[in-house]
């Protein structure tokens, strides 16, 4: 009896923790969503009230710099994700399958400019880059948005190859392929899957990324996240409007939580 | 085969490594350790975009960021509170939740869809949704609150709601990525000391105490050296949720370097906030190995 009623305890506890988590993750979600389907007499009190309207989004598509910022966040994404797994790839394989002095002090390289802060190089960076005269343009977010991820993607990539069995490449190597054919040819497609899965997650680092954004970005190259501050911090008052951005600035996010969340969880378990 | 190096070349296998790490190297060099060192540079000059003359002064900037009060008294307690507490709770919440997810139950799928969102949505918009919801006025949360009786909490005008609010949106955003990580770590455990225990009628506290634990010991303290690392640049959240306000309270060191050099426009007294920063942050990260690669060889 006593072990009934504990076992209908122990059910009751885990339904409430598992409602809970709807809760708290859901929540602010919902109330974002809801904010932004709202006519802007209504956005306040949004519990009150039952007028829903999708105006905000017209509204704020029609804004140019909104559609803009999204374009041009977009493609930031994807030339940085390219480019960016394209140069850490080869750096993750040696740390995996090499050793010696190279090895080391190239790990050590990575490890001491990962802890760098990004606010101590981003800054100089602007100066760099006004100087250059790519402040503001895709070339100058591009760059410093590869080089972001030159540090940590060598590590996970070290891991994906750490998980793949180098005997293949042994084989390759012994029936005369060169070290780039084994590498290419063997050892890269074996880590495909976990570099697929890195791909998602440094898209949508970069679709999120805001410090370099605010910084190296202005009124010529706009990004998504820094016209979504600017929103914030500048305006402040237009909550409807602000929440249809956020909505639509999260629609990838949503997309790749539903549609690629395999990939999302191979990615994040590294 | 193999070419033995000798003293001034490389054989064969090293011109192949330096060849595989060239280009990550090449836009680590360009992009941040010369910025690094200009940073240096602008760091000991009196350099600001109302006086641009540039003219060096040595360590004077340094010691101005040394004696700020703001510095010492308000920037670095919050960093390093945001860090520990942000850490420990989204630690602890995460190995809860991961333990409450470890076993098969209706909807488990959607759970873990619903978790992952924090992760993916930009922390811009995370901080701005709880700004939304703890508006003063119409903020859903601050209206919830009032109607249970707790209307006095100024979430965004006094220092510590602020800072909590702060700290609770870090956990929120990174509590879902400890889940995931330590989820797959706990299903990838070996089910055979778990029966013995259970065999031998231990409590489920007693298992998770002295087996999950131990076992779980290497990825938890990857993981906190990966995300305390994080968590001392943390930006986005406070500048959206905040802005450092009230009355800079609320600043930790990246929001305190960027409105040096971009909002009073003293690019070389920033410069050296952040050259103060990196220089704690590469203390912090070398200690931090230290102990790790006691534990867990991280390198190999």
């Amino acid at each position: 009896m006593i072990a009934l009623a504990l076992d209908g305890l122990r059910r009751a506890i885990f339904a409430i923790s598992i409602v809970a988590i709807f809760v708290l993750f859901v929540g602010p979600i919902m109330i974002l969503g809801v904010t932004s389907v709202r006519p802007a007499s209504g956005a306040f009190y949004i519990w009150r009230g039952t007028n829903f309207t999708l105006n905000n989004f017209v509204e704020v598509l029609h804004q140019s710099q909104v559609l803009e910022a999204m374009w041009n966040s977009f493609v930031l994404s994807t030339l940085a994700t390219i480019l960016s797994l394209g140069i850490t790839v080869g750096s993750g394989y040696m740390l995996s399958r090499f050793g010696g002095w190279i090895q080391r002090s190239w790990f050590a390289t990575i490890y001491v400019f990962r802890t760098v802060p990004y606010i101590s190089w981003v800054l100089p960076l602007y100066l760099v880059n006004t100087r250059l005269g790519i402040y503001d343009s895709y070339l100058g977010l591009l760059l410093p948005h590869i080089a972001v991820h030159v540090c940590f993607f060598s590590w996970l990539m070290k891991g994906f190859f750490d998980g793949v069995n180098p005997s293949m490449e042994y084989a390759a190597l012994i029936d005369g392929c060169t070290r780039w054919g084994a590498f290419c040819r063997v050892a890269l497609p074996a880590a495909m899957p976990g570099i697929a899965a890195l791909a998602i997650l440094c898209w949508l680092s970069t679709w999120n990324e805001f410090l370099f954004a605010l910084i190296l970005s202005g009124k010529r190259t706009p990004l998504i996240t820094s016209t979504m501050a600017q929103f914030v911090t500048e305006t402040g008052t237009e909550w409807n409007l602000m929440s249809a951005t956020a909505v639509l600035a999260m629609l990838p996010a949503l997309l790749v939580t539903i549609f690629g969340q395999k990939y999302v969880i191979r990615g994040l378990r590294m | 085969m193999i070419v033995r190096s000798t003293k001034l070349g490389l054989d064969e296998k090293e011109r192949f490594m330096l060849f595989l790490i060239a280009p990550a190297a090449i836009v680590l060099a360009c992009f941040e350790i010369i910025p690094i060192l200009i940073g240096m540079n602008a760091s000991f000059r009196d350099w600001s975009l109302v006086n641009p003359q540039r003219t060096w002064v040595g360590l004077k900037q340094y010691v101005a960021v040394f004696t700020d009060p703001v510095f010492l008294k308000i920037v670095l307690p919050n960093t390093f509170l945001l860090m520990t507490a942000s850490v420990g709770l989204s630690l602890a919440f995460g190995l809860a939740l991961a333990s409450l997810l470890n076993r098969p139950f209706f909807g488990r799928a959607v759970v873990r869809t619903i978790i992952l969102l924090p992760l993916t949505i930009a922390p811009v918009i995370t901080a701005t949704m709880i700004r939304w919801s703890f508006n003063d006025q119409f903020g859903v949360i601050t209206n919830f609150l009032s109607y249970l009786g707790l209307a006095d909490i100024g979430w965004l005008s006094d220092r510590w709601p602020s800072f909590a609010l702060v700290i609770m949106t870090d956990i929120w955003i990174w509590t879902p990525w400890f889940t995931i990580i330590l989820l797959a770590a706990l299903q990838g455990l070996p089910p055979e000391p778990f029966e013995a225990a259970r065999i031998d009628a231990a409590t489920p506290w007693c298992i998770f105490r002295r087996i999950t634990m131990p076992m779980l010991r290497p990825v938890i303290i990857v993981c906190v050296l990966i995300r305390a690392i994080d968590a001392f640049r943390t930006f986005d959240q406070v500048w959206i949720l905040t802005g450092g306000g009230p009355a800079r309270s609320t600043e930790v060191f990246s929001v305190y370097t960027y409105v040096l050099a971009f909002v009073d426009l003293d690019i070389g007294r920033g410069a050296a906030a952040a050259g103060v920063g990196a220089i704690i942050m590469l203390f912090v990260g070398g200690v931090l190995y230290k102990l790790v690669n006691r534990s867990v060889e991280v390198s190999r």
